[in-house]
């Protein structure tokens, strides 16, 4: 309060000293008329700053910015020292705005770039000026009316007049690089970053063109002649109305709030929860990540585990409570970190949807943990069986054939005794022989070595050769397939051409096997009697199981009368 | 005649040497993996190789591949496939290449000594073996509607399977204990009844053969 009421003394105070001056300054009424608005301006949205966001600098930086602006008009002082404190303080306002700027909305500087840019700011308009005061006369530097310079050790025009010109021109090549720092930073701004810095960023950048035109005008002493007094102070002013409309902007968006209940309660299930939250906070990145309470984590809408974002990350993340237990956590853009009364009031409008989509992802997950498990303990038969077979494969059959080997041998070698000894040998060798053959068919039934060798298709065209019935094959199958697929469809295959050669009655068989996509699709049909079901001990339930646990599915259609047909889907992923 | 053997169970591969050195063969190189037996090949021109079907680094059919390179690349090294199991399909893709000098035999039979050198000399002769088993497997295969086949007499069947593994009228002859000349008119009912193109060269009709048993 005592900030407002001080504010508005020194703008009266300011006003009084710029309409007491004997000096000329025209128009005196619309520099004075101007000098309160802008002043009050800043000291005043400065204020409202403050109170919406008491931790945040940059209410405070406002209000210092009108104070340092109150002070440029000491220069109007008749008095020597005065008039001098007011001239070394001419451009101490620019630093606070450089900041204010820069900083907005967060309050603090984002880069070790735009602390560099504000204190080369600070050391042009407090450093730079005072050496300029030390060497400048004040009646040829600065005006033929004014009382002398108080800080004035020894007259050099020369001196004066370079420091000037290097400030100026410091300044004016500062002000570019700002523009273009802002007009970089618009461009990779998010969407929710640029909602909320659009109005100050872009008053700013155009304060600093606006500067930088002035000030190089200057420089080159006036080419295109005096501007109006005022221009600069009218984009000046530009500013505290832009924060303004920032602060106003934080109170509209609660109304965004109401948009978003009005939504969730006219169609609650049907509507995409994400998408109304993003819109609501205007941020279309948004994600939701829900609680699980027994694996104590987050997931998404479809139950696959989510991590939050850690302090720092690109993505900040805000938990939704209820009753006191975490309900959903969303991640959206850490721009939305300065908006936080917007996301509470958005996060309790939601927050009984959001236990709700809770639920289901809650539900979701569980399945999707649920079908992993199914998937693992299908690898992890299908690892065994291959294990068998290898170890088959590489170890009994080669051991046996070495054997079969070794008695071919020393049948070759047997001399002395050869008639009472080559019928023993042979009986062993035809036994091994014979060993071996069964030891064949026990490995083809884990896992044909076609399939191993060549993959599905050409192990299908096996199969159809080998039925009992005569078997129509259309495989249009390109390469292998993941290795659970083929076996899955294989043996889905071997079940059901076996099983239509044992009960069907049917007279031809047609196995059709596509990939379309990532979809494996296998359909198995007969022309016989029908009335087949997955129950009993058709062994269709196990391969049915097989196939679910890789996310396929398997349908018989099996009316009496109108044949058999199997239909697997197995996504090949 | 100069032997080299590819598999990657050292106690096939060695004891494969000895049976080999045993018979009278001079095994000039050993080698796990189909790379391997392809630099073998290059530097040790082998008459045959004998190569394994199963090989690393997959485990699926590296050697049959390595047996068509090689096929290609050094046409005049015979080739003796090996596996612990026989797919026709195989064998048909096998004497796509060319009937001369190749073979295709299950493991099992390494143990009958005889029959083994006989083979693999008949392939550096440039002839071809193929098991019974494939040629089964050939004639086992689910018909597609009416075939020829129905028409041949058992014996007649008989002389076909033993055709198909390679062998000559000679040696048909000694295995079904009936003369060269009973043999001859039994090829030439086989020809016309299944109305083949008639061929004197044993390699030919085996392709004539074999590709009639896995088109039918």
């Amino acid at each position: 309060m005592w900030i407002a009421v001080f504010a508005v003394a020194a703008g009266v105070g300011a006003a009084l000293l710029v309409l007491g001056s004997d000096r000329e300054r025209s128009p005196v009424a619309v520099s004075a008329a101007v000098a309160l608005i802008v002043g009050w301006a800043y000291v005043g949205s400065g204020l409202l700053a403050r109170r919406q966001r008491p931790e945040n600098p940059l209410g405070t930086v406002m209000v210092l910015i009108g104070f340092a602006w109150f002070a440029t008009f000491l220069v109007d002082a008749g008095s020597s020292l005065v008039f001098t404190v007011g001239k070394a303080l001419e451009s101490v306002y620019l630093l606070g705005f450089v900041y204010l700027v820069l900083a907005f909305p967060s309050g603090r500087l984002r880069s070790s770039v735009d602390r560099a840019l504000v204190a080369a700011a600070a050391v042009l308009v407090t450093v730079v000026e005072l050496a300029w005061l030390l060497f400048a006369d004040a009646h040829s530097q600065i005006c033929s009316d004014c009382p002398s310079n108080a800080f004035e050790i020894t007259r050099s025009d020369d001196a004066a007049t370079a420091i000037l010109q290097a400030q100026r021109t410091i300044g004016v090549l500062l002000s570019v690089f700002t523009v273009a720092l802002l007009v970089r930073r618009w461009r990779h701004a998010s969407p929710a970053e640029r909602r909320v810095g659009a109005p100050v960023l872009w008053a700013g950048a155009g304060m600093f063109a606006a500067l930088a035109f002035s000030v190089g005008n200057d420089i080159l002493d006036h080419p295109l002649g005096q501007g109006p007094a005022w221009t600069r102070e009218l984009v000046f002013a530009s500013i505290p109305i832009a924060v303004l409309a920032v602060l106003l902007q934080r109170r509209l968006a609660r109304g965004a709030v109401a948009g978003l209940v009005v939504e969730l309660g006219g169609h609650a299930g049907s509507v995409d929860l994400r998408a109304a939250l993003g819109r609501a906070l205007g941020d279309p990145s948004l994600e939701v990540a829900y609680w699980v309470p027994a694996g104590s984590r987050y997931v998404d809408a479809a139950g696959h585990p989510l991590a939050l974002p850690e302090p720092g990350d690109e993505r900040a993340a805000t938990l939704v409570e209820r009753d006191g237990e975490p309900i959903a956590a969303l991640i959206h853009d850490p721009a939305l970190a300065d908006e936080r009364e917007l996301v509470q009031s958005v996060c309790a409008a939601a927050a009984l949807t959001l236990e709700n989509a809770r639920l289901q992802a809650e539900l979701r997950a569980r399945l999707a943990e649920l079908q992993a498990s199914r998937a693992r303990l299908v690898e992890a038969t299908d690892t065994e069986r291959r294990r068998i077979e290898r170890d088959l494969h590489d170890g009994t059959q080669q051991r046996l054939v070495s054997i079969a080997m070794a008695l071919g041998l020393a049948e070759s070698k047997l001399a002395a005794d050869r008639p009472a000894v080559e019928p023993v040998l042979r009986e062993a060798r035809d036994a091994l022989t014979a060993a071996l053959a069964e030891l064949r068919e026990l490995t083809q039934g884990i896992r044909p070595a076609i399939l191993v060798e060549r993959g599905l298709a050409a192990a299908l065209d096996d199969l159809s050769r080998r039925s009992a019935l005569p078997v129509r094959l259309e495989v249009a199958i390109e390469g292998r397939l993941p290795e659970q697929v083929e076996s899955a469809a294989y043996f889905v295959a071997s079940e059901a051409l076996t099983n239509a050669a044992k009960h069907s009655h049917a007279t031809q068989v047609r196995l059709v096997a596509a990939r379309t996509g990532d979809v494996l699709v296998l359909e198995i049909g007969d022309d016989g009697i029908g009335g087949a079901t997955t129950g009993g001990g058709s062994g269709l339930r196990g391969l049915a199981d097989r196939v679910e646990a890789l996310g396929g599915r398997l349908t018989l259609s099996s009316p009496p009368g109108r044949g058999t047909t199997l239909r697997v889907e197995i996504p090949c992923v | 005649m100069r032997v080299v053997v590819a598999d990657d169970a050292v106690i096939l591969r060695e004891g494969l040497a000895r049976l080999l050195a045993e018979a009278d063969f001079d095994v000039v190189g050993l080698a796990g993996d189909a790379d391997e037996l392809c630099r073998l090949v290059e530097s040790s021109e082998p008459d045959v190789a004998i190569v394994d079907i199963r090989m690393p680094p997959s485990h699926t059919d590296e050697g049959l591949q390595a047996a068509k390179l090689i096929r290609t690349r050094w046409p005049q090294v015979g080739i003796l496939v090996l596996s612990q199991y026989v797919q026709a399909r195989y064998a048909v893709e096998l004497l796509a290449q060319g009937t001369e000098g190749v073979g295709y035999l299950l493991k099992d039979r390494v143990s009958d000594l005889d029959e083994l050198s006989t083979s693999v000399r008949r392939i550096g002769e440039g002839g071809s073996v193929l098991d019974p088993a494939v040629v089964a497997q050939l004639v086992g295969q689910r018909r597609k509607g009416d075939t020829p086949l129905e028409h041949l007499t058992e014996r007649e069947l008989e002389v076909l399977a033993l055709m198909a593994e390679g062998r000559s009228n000679k040696a048909i002859a000694e295995r079904l204990y009936i003369t060269e000349h009973t043999v001859e008119k039994h090829v030439k009912n086989i020809f016309a009844t299944l109305r083949l193109p008639q061929s004197e060269d044993d390699h030919r009709r085996v392709l004539a053969v074999v590709t009639f048993l896995n088109a039918t």
